[in-house]
């Protein structure tokens, strides 16, 4: 049977690819349906929604059109999700064939540091840095990625410590390849399934970290974010709860169709896998 | 006074509402006070130092002014807009070298001690004078201060000193602590500034961090059957929207300094048992002002500065950031300052073609992407309402081509960013309007202020014909000719522009129908309250 079968047949999964697809037109479309700063007055403020069908989903305190900020917002989301994810399997990935593959004291010495990142709370260090630094995308992205990166570097690590006892590892060892060029030729491609696993769970935590720490006041304030919208709106929550709990909607909507996508490959490559 | 304050019962007095209405009677306003009662209010923050002498900010005053009492407090209609307090009359020299204050008689420290001119003395010369923030100003040139007898207080000048500023001075700057208490030991570490000891008609209780301030009843005090009230609480409440909440479920019966949020009012007006109310802060205006860093060669370009206050529209800020609960601003005096404010002044409409063709004379053309030039634009994170208008302001200036980034800081990063470092081209500050123009209002404009100091010029602008004016009237002691000056100082500012005022605001309170005697002076919610009470 195809894995495309397969993945198909769970019905979580192509739901959760679907809602993907949507989010990712959002974010592309989101300088063609809505040309221009979203943060600009488009209109009265606080117009509720399904009130003025220019204005879909109503205005904020200030006025500015709440559908075009979901939009935009979908895009700095995504954006900040995919790459504080990859920054953090890219670095613990390669941190974890270091460790594993060399051993002795560069293994201790580098999953003593994993150790000091794990022991603190990954969103506390994410607000401590981005307050210390000043909030800007690129920022908010190494602050998620510094929280993020241990646990794809341990399981990485796990792989490759018993990866490099196989066989082809020796082979590769006895016709003189440079030790490196093994670890990142031969043992992490290898190594890299559990790993890229883990990807979907990372994603999903990276959007709510960004969320939150907008939510904060810490996120980028020249960009629209759903965190900062519903941080706006609470202020007017009980007048006005539509502005919380439209972009409250579409982050969740994100994070479970992140969450779902993510599990739905996962099952299928496990099942080949354990199959094969 | 009800013409100030909107609740249901105003809005409901009509027939339909007569059965109900009759029930209610005994809730009416000008009732005579009942004594007793413990007052429960919200309270945002949490000073550490509550000695109002050193710190003089309404934060401190909020829970101190009922403990520590100054030398007089303002009042809507007293002689010079005051009332007195631990003085009974005032009276400065002609020469303005001195001024000399008739205190109260009778009056005991909540220790027990009686309060004599001597500690009004040790108040000034150690206190107000050295370690006050607001005090080190107006109170340079006090050189000595004569105690012929308990109950007189002769304040010496070295310099002629306007009486006038020293009068508008007393409800803020003047207040009186022990002298017994802090001569012994250094005054900025005495125990008494965490659980004040003073005149006023309640005592320090306790303090809970993260839970209440705790007042209880000064049973000695001076005013005759005040205070009513028991006890005074002020539950912790850091967060604005649980204020509303907590009125509501009538957990509290009282949050001052707009602890509800403007946009929950409306809402809130219409809750029985509730009343928003508007007056008691006239004496403490808050202004809403583009700061601007003249050492930006764009921004030192009056034509620019012209142009973003010509892309600035005043109403939409009232109407939208503070949803009608502001006035517009003409110039750095607000406008309901009954002695000061001169209303011919250059004004600058919402004009963005006017604005657009400024920037285009000065030289500053829009280039290919619309933009003309860009700039870094602080908010002040201390209100709702400047970080708003932050966003307002890049939409704004936007509009005419000119980028504004937004850098938000917190507290105390914003401070060093802006007045420090002066790591800003604009920023959006509140600045307090403190009954006098020479208390906090010149030092926006005036030049040669060190590097560090809040709340001043650190904008780098030197106008040579603007600090003669100013040094002029902080010399002048005849009160036409000095009030004159800064009239003139307002169409200085104003025409040259070296920051924008746009807006001035005040607080709303909102209590229940219960607290009677509120807002009853132009400082009612950081005055003592001797005379709150809770009907029924």
């Amino acid at each position: 049977m195809s894995r495309l079968r397969r993945f198909l047949r769970t019905p979580e999964a192509v739901a959760g690819t679907l809602l993907l697809a949507v989010l990712f037109a959002m974010a592309l479309s989101a300088s063609l349906l809505f040309p221009g700063d979203p943060q600009a007055i488009a209109g009265p403020a606080l117009l509720p929604p399904f009130q003025d069908w220019s204005l879909p989903l109503g205005t904020d305190r200030l006025g500015r059109d709440v559908l075009a900020e979901l939009f935009h917002g979908a895009r700095t989301s995504l954006a900040v999700g995919l790459a504080a994810a990859a920054a953090a399997l890219v670095v613990g990935a390669i941190v974890g064939t270091l460790a594993g593959f060399a051993g002795g004291l560069v293994d201790e010495v580098l999953m003593r540091i994993a150790d000091a990142f794990q022991t603190v709370p990954g969103f506390l260090l994410a607000l401590a840095f981005v307050s210390v630094v000043g909030p800007s995308l690129g920022v908010v992205v190494v602050a998620i990625a510094l929280g993020t990166w241990t646990g794809p570097a341990r399981i990485a690590r796990a792989e490759v410590l018993s990866i490099r006892e196989r066989d082809y590892v020796a082979g590769a060892r006895v016709i003189g390849m440079h030790p490196m060029e093994i670890a990142f030729r031969e043992v992490l491609p290898n190594a890299l399934p559990p790993v890229l696993a883990m990807s979907s769970v990372i994603v999903a935590a990276a959007i709510l970290t960004e969320a939150a720490l907008s939510f904060l006041g810490l996120g980028d304030p020249n960009r629209v974010t759903w965190g900062g919208m519903i941080a706006e709106g609470r202020t007017v929550l009980r007048t006005a709860p539509f502005l919380s709990i439209v972009p409250g909607i579409a982050l969740v909507l994100t994070v479970l169709s992140v969450y779902l996508a993510g599990e739905g490959i996962v099952e299928t490559t496990a099942v080949r896998r354990g199959l094969s | 006074m009800s013409g100030f304050t909107i609740s249901r019962r105003t809005m409901l007095t009509g027939s339909a509402m007569l059965l109900a209405s009759t029930a209610m009677p005994a809730l009416a306003w000008a009732q005579t006070p009942k004594k007793g009662g413990r007052l429960v209010l919200a309270a945002d923050s949490e000073p550490r130092n509550l000695n109002p002498a050193i710190v003089a900010s309404n934060g401190v005053f909020f829970i101190s002014s009922k403990i520590v009492e100054t030398l007089a407090e303002a009042s809507f209609d007293g002689k010079d807009g005051l009332a007195p307090r631990l003085a009974v009359s005032w009276e400065g020299a002609t020469d303005g070298l001195s001024a000399t204050f008739k205190l109260r008689e009778g009056v005991k420290w909540h220790d027990g001690k009686p309060f004599t001119s001597a500690d009004v003395a040790f108040s000034a010369l150690q206190i107000w004078k050295p370690l006050q923030n607001l005090g080190r100003t107006v109170f340079k040139d006090l050189t000595a201060v004569d105690t012929p007898d308990d109950l007189t207080a002769v304040f010496k000048f070295a310099k002629p000193t306007p009486f006038q500023l020293i009068r508008n001075a007393l409800p803020a700057l003047s207040s009186v602590v022990p002298k017994h208490v802090y001569e012994v030991g250094k005054i900025e570490d005495n125990p008494a500034n965490n659980a004040p000891i003073g005149t006023g008609p309640f005592k320090f209780g306790e303090y809970k961090a993260g839970q209440y301030y705790r007042l209880t009843k000064n049973t000695d005090y001076w005013g005759k059957d005040e205070p009513y009230l028991d006890e005074i609480i002020y539950q912790v409440l850091p967060d604005r929207t649980s204020a509303a909440a907590a009125l509501e479920a009538q957990e509290i019966q009282l949050a001052a300094f707009s602890a509800v949020p403007l946009a929950d009012l409306d809402r809130i007006s219409k809750v029985p048992g509730l009343k928003v109310i508007t007056k008691g802060y006239e004496g403490l205006t808050y202004q809403l002002v583009v700061e601007i860093n003249h050492r930006r060669k764009e921004l030192a370009d009056v034509k620019v500065r012209q142009a973003i206050a010509h892309a600035i529209d005043k109403d939409f800020v009232v109407k939208t950031v503070f949803l009608g609960y502001a006035a517009t601003a003409t110039g750095p005096v607000p406008k309901n300052d009954p002695q000061f404010y001169a209303a011919d002044v250059p004004t600058y409409a919402f004009d963005v073609a006017k604005a657009n063709a400024l920037l285009d004379e000065a030289g500053y053309k829009k280039g290919a992407d619309g933009n003309r030039f860009s700039l870094k634009l602080l908010p002040a994170p201390y209100f709702n309402e400047t970080k708003q208008f932050g966003d307002y302001l890049r939409q704004a200036l936007a509009a005419i081509g000119i980028d504004a980034q937004l850098v938000n800081n917190d507290s105390a990063a914003h401070i060093k960013a802006v007045y420090t470092d002066h790591a800003f081209d604009l920023a959006v500050g509140p600045p307090v309007f403190r009954g006098d123009p020479a208390i906090s209002t010149t030092i926006l404009v005036q030049s040669g202020i060190p590097d560090g100091v809040p709340f001043s010029n650190q904008g780098g602008y030197k106008n040579p014909a603007l600090d003669a004016l100013i040094t002029k009237a902080s010399e002048t002691l005849d009160t036409t000719a000095r009030t004159d000056l800064y009239k003139e100082f307002q169409r200085q500012v104003t025409a040259d522009l070296p920051l924008i005022n746009v807006a001035e605001w005040s607080f709303i309170s909102v209590a229940s129908d219960k607290v009677g005697n509120i807002a009853n002076n132009p400082r009612w919610a950081v005055s003592n309250w001797a005379d709150t009470y809770l009907a029924g």
